[in-house]
């Protein structure tokens, strides 16, 4: 794990060597973080199941370790997995940011970034954890800037509060538990005993602390805000990798603490909550990169939902219910990084091609971006979940735990799992719809000629990374009975274990549905192949069709005419307006018969409910306290030393 | 191997079989509406027929998703069909691949390239059609999933072939209230998938759910139009493995019983959608929808409980 950590490193100093000679140092710098990463795939995925860790040297204040246990493998697995389609992707796509900020930076930011992500997987103690958590936040949020503008300044602001408020739940969830455990190293954790109480105070804690970090409900609004703000490389790795990481550290402490059961309960309805509410903000988004963070949130909620199952296992002494659980969780993760980066990279090539992130302004770019095209319809496919390819069989393993967990006795949790259920359901038909992220943008009649007219397919390095993440989503979903096998040697190491891959290419679930992907493959394949077949044996006219207008009902036809991205899914908006606060305001109106032009912006209620209150007292009790800021030296020395004595007062009372 | 066999053979006779029983529907509506209707049985063929010798035009603006279509609409609805466990029994190698979220999932890949098709043909009534059908989804899917979550939790096993032998058995079955409840909303969703009035109907006006298919014509009109019919059949026979399971142990012989069952389900079908005016999606459609909702929930909570 040494030499990935110090590939890394080594391509963040490259890069800032070659700092005079800018698009030099990107090509490099992307390169080495290519180089870093493929080794780095491939070595998480020999050493699976193995531990392994190296300290820092003596000669600091003591001796710090990082090591990886299989949980750890596992989450760098996913890192170094979509960062290397990204770097790949980042070696040409970031040129057009060569007037805007220097590449030399961005490239050494962007390895340190992984590097820093990777390092919180492997920090084992409290002090080298937050150190690298608040560098993954602060790195990220430095690469958001290359973006300059005035929305992503305060995509920025936003991100950084809330991770700011995240990191000090989690700072204060570890220090608890080191209170308990009386020492800061996480191998004494493991054995901490506590009562319910604290217990309880320490895991909301970190969930609330790792959650908004996650980006789940209601902490999601900074993701549609930040995620879109930063350049698609970064957008990839924040959406696909980083909010995973976050997820690892709920996962670290709930195997630490004495679950109960309701955290489990609690963390299934949040994630329920999640993926309901995400994929309905998401639905009516017109700014793609949004509308692909929002969907963020709802898979966070997706993978909450196995997670739960997980832990409430855990609660109630069932290793199968957790194992599948956590498997169900951790393949998620996976796919959602896997898909999520393809669709990020997919939507950062339309930006690239278009420079309009406004989804009414695209159409008919499958013609001018055919590789962009096929890897976006498999993006959406892998989200949608259908089978045959990878989200279909994480889905598949969060219904089977879910469906176990309903199973069991008690009437509250048999409710809370089954509503689950249905929930998740529903999140599927939705996400079908979101066929309109890939059919607005390519499909159909250009909506603006200048723009369809400018477009052209992108180079070659970034079709390489959209198309090395299109691969994953066919093999982490046909190939579903060797990545279970996979993800089952890294759950047994923490959590129970059953039969997962009973016999060749078939995954099966604990209470014995059994499946298998290759022969679902088959099944479809062949279908498909059918029609063919019936149109030569009943000898179809198979003519080159004759192209025509689309028709208009006699009218001539023109592209305004077509459906666009608001009233395909404008029934929904009209039985969810509740949810959506859309103010519509009617902006001109040119007599009776001029056309209408008018605003309608949907809203997140919840940044109204939870954010603005907490946004306006900030404001007006700085405002308050800013009379303090007086500018004298002498008051500030005044000030501090009125602290210390504050703290020494405090220190003797306790 | 044999259940691959099977399989296979259980498509194609579906495929051969269904054009009749949509010729017996058309006679029927025609009857009961007082027309003339077509002059036998066997319209069905002769129209797909004679479709597949036009030729064809396509939009101009349409790329691969529209253009290859019929053919993947027509492969997902014999997929439908491929999975349920008809003339194969669970354990079989084909038994692997009858799972319900399979089936739930393969139509929704139905509608994922139906409503991108919409989109790219271009045309105006298409698109519309296609953001109907996926709202008729968002009604119908919480009922269906509901019920057969219901259905699921009583087998303990997600697989259909199972299921459908367990309630041949009668380990589980009528006697299980929730069962019973699920039946009907269950019942209320198939209808509502099989895509008939006064929900939806599979020839109407272009502006519901088959605008997409105003633009298609000659063979891949025809394509479409089959693959349509087959997923009609294909959501019967849903119904029909799940809470009408009896049959020959024979796979052959249950093949002939299953196609009688369908397409008496098929046709009987004319009964309920020759009366009665289409419903407004978000008026009377939703307020039906909720109903069937109820019910679900009613067998939901049955089970809940442990009734």
């Amino acid at each position: 794990m040494t030499h990935v950590y110090l590939l890394y490193l080594i391509g963040c100093v490259v890069s800032l060597l070659l700092y005079k000679q800018n698009k030099i140092a990107a090509k490099v710098g992307f390169s080495i973080s290519a180089v870093a990463s493929g080794y780095g795939i491939f070595y998480f995925l020999m050493n699976l199941s193995g531990t392994d860790s190296f300290s820092l040297g003596e000669n600091l204040l003591y001796n710090p370790t990082f090591s990886l246990d299989p949980l750890g493998n596992f989450f760098s697995f996913v890192v170094t997995l979509i960062a290397f389609a990204s770097s790949v992707y980042a070696i040409q796509y970031t040129e057009e940011y060569a007037k805007k900020g220097s590449l030399a930076v961005m490239a050494a930011l962007f390895n340190s970034f992984i590097l820093a992500m990777l390092l919180v997987l492997s920090a084992s103690d409290v002090f080298w954890f937050m150190i690298c958590w608040e560098l993954m936040t602060i790195i990220s949020a430095f690469l958001i800037c290359f973006n300059d503008s005035k929305a992503s300044l305060k995509a920025i602001m936003v991100y950084l509060g809330i991770a700011h408020f995240g990191g000090m739940c989690i700072m204060a969830a570890f220090l608890l538990m080191a209170n308990q455990s009386g020492s800061l190293e996480f191998s004494s954790f493991a054995s901490v005993e506590m009562g319910p109480v604290l217990g309880s105070v320490i895991f909301l804690l970190a969930f609330i602390g790792f959650g908004s970090k996650a980006g789940m409900f209601p902490f999601h609004v900074w993701l549609p805000k930040a995620h879109p703000a930063a350049p698609t490389n970064v957008s990839a790795l924040m959406s696909g990798v980083m909010i995973k990481v976050a997820l690892f550290g709920i996962i670290k402490f709930c195997l630490w603490l004495p679950v109960m059961e309701w955290w489990g309960l609690l963390i299934i309805i949040i994630g329920a909550l999640s993926s309901l509410l995400g994929v309905l903000y998401a639905l009516i988004q017109h700014d793609y990169k949004s509308l692909l963070a929002y969907h963020s949130v709802e898979n966070i909620g997706i993978i909450l939902l196995g997670l739960g199952t997980g832990v409430y296992g855990i609660a109630i002494n069932s290793p199968t219910l957790a194992t599948i659980g956590f498997l169900a969780g951790l393949y998620h993760t996976v796919n959602h990084a896997i898909f999520k980066g393809l669709l990020f990279l997919g939507a950062g090539s339309v930006l690239h091609a278009t420079h309009t992130r406004e989804i009414e302004e695209l159409g008919g770019l499958a013609k001018k971006m055919p590789y962009t095209a096929f890897a976006m319809f498999i993006g959406v496919m892998g989200i949608a979940a259908l089978p045959p390819l990878n989200g279909f069989v994480s889905e598949w393993f969060t219904y089977q735990g879910m469906m176990q967990g309903a199973l069991g006795e008690g009437i509250l949790p048999r409710f809370i799992f089954t509503f689950s259920v249905v929930a998740l359901a529903v999140t599927g038909v939705l996400v079908v719809i979101h066929l309109k992220l890939y059919a607005i943008i390519f499909a159909g009649t250009p909506r603006d000629m200048k723009i369809w007219n400018a477009a052209k397919e992108v180079p070659f390095t970034m079709i390489f990374g959209m198309m090395f993440l299109v691969a994953g989503t066919f093999v982490f979903g046909i190939g579903a009975s060797v990545v279970t096998d996979n993800i089952m040697s890294v759950v047994t190491s923490f959590s129970g274990s059953y039969n997962a891959v009973p016999a060749g290419v078939l995954i099966a679930s604990p209470i014995g549905s059994t499946i298998s992907l290759p022969i679902v493959a088959m099944v479809i394949s062949g279908a498909m192949t059918l029609p063919f077949i019936i149109a030569v044996i009943l000898k179809a006219n198979r003519t080159k069709p004759r192209e025509t207008d689309p028709w208009a009902c006699g009218f001539k036809y023109t592209s305004r005419m077509q459906i666009t991205a608001g009233p395909f899914t404008g029934d929904l908006r009209r039985l969810m307006n509740w949810l959506f606060r859309s103010d519509q305001s009617v902006v001109e109106q040119d007599g009776y018969f001029g056309p209408v032009k008018y605003t309608d912006n949907p809203k997140d209620i919840w940044w109204n409910i939870f954010y603005q209150p907490v946004i306006n007292f900030t404001e007006k009790a700085a405002d308050k306290i800013g009379c303090m800021q007086n500018g004298s030296t002498n008051m500030y020395s005044l000030y501090i030393l009125g602290t210390l004595c504050l703290f020494l007062g405090i220190s003797y009372i306790l | 191997m044999s259940s691959i066999f099977f399989m296979i053979l259980q498509v194609i006779a579906i495929i051969l079989v269904a054009p009749f029983f949509d010729g017996v529907a058309r006679v029927l509506r025609a009857r009961l509406q007082s027309r003339k209707g077509p002059p036998d049985f066997l319209q069905t063929y002769r129209d797909i027929s004679k479709l597949f010798k036009r030729g064809r035009t396509v939009p101009k603006c349409s790329h691969w998703v529209f253009r290859y279509g019929p053919y993947t609409l027509f492969g997902i609805g014999a997929a439908l069909l491929a999975v349920m466990p008809i003339t194969y029994g669970a354990g079989t190698i084909a038994g692997y691949a009858s799972d319900i979220f399979v089936i739930i999932y393969i139509s929704a890949m139905l509608r994922y390239i139906f409503g991108i098709a919409s989109i790219d043909s271009g045309n105006p009534f298409a698109g519309v059609g296609g953001s109907r059908e996926q709202m008729l989804a968002v009604f119908v899917e919480p009922v269906m999933m509901t019920s057969l979550l219901v259905v699921m939790l009583l087998a303990q096993t997600s697989n259909l072939a199972e299921i459908r032998e367990m309630v041949q058995q009668g380990e589980i079955g009528y006697h299980i209230p929730a069962f019973a409840v699920a039946s009907i909303s269950f019942l209320w969703a198939m209808y509502v998938e099989s895509g008939r009035n006064p929900y939806d109907l599979a020839e109407a006006e272009q502006e519901l759910q088959e605008g997409v298919l105003g633009e298609y014509c000659g063979a891949d009109f025809g394509l479409a139009h089959a693959g349509l019919i087959l997923k009609q059949f294909a959501m019967i026979g849903m119904f029909l493995t799940i809470f009408e399971p009896w049959s020959f142990e024979n796979p052959f012989l249950a093949l002939l019983v299953f196609i009688l069952k369908a397409g008496i389900f098929y046709v009987a079908a004319v009964f309920i959608d020759n009366f009665g005016p289409r419903y407004k999606l978000l008026t009377s459609f939703r307020s039906n929808a909720l109903a069937a909702l109820g019910i679900s929930f009613v067998s939901l909570v049955l089970y809940i409980v442990g009734a």
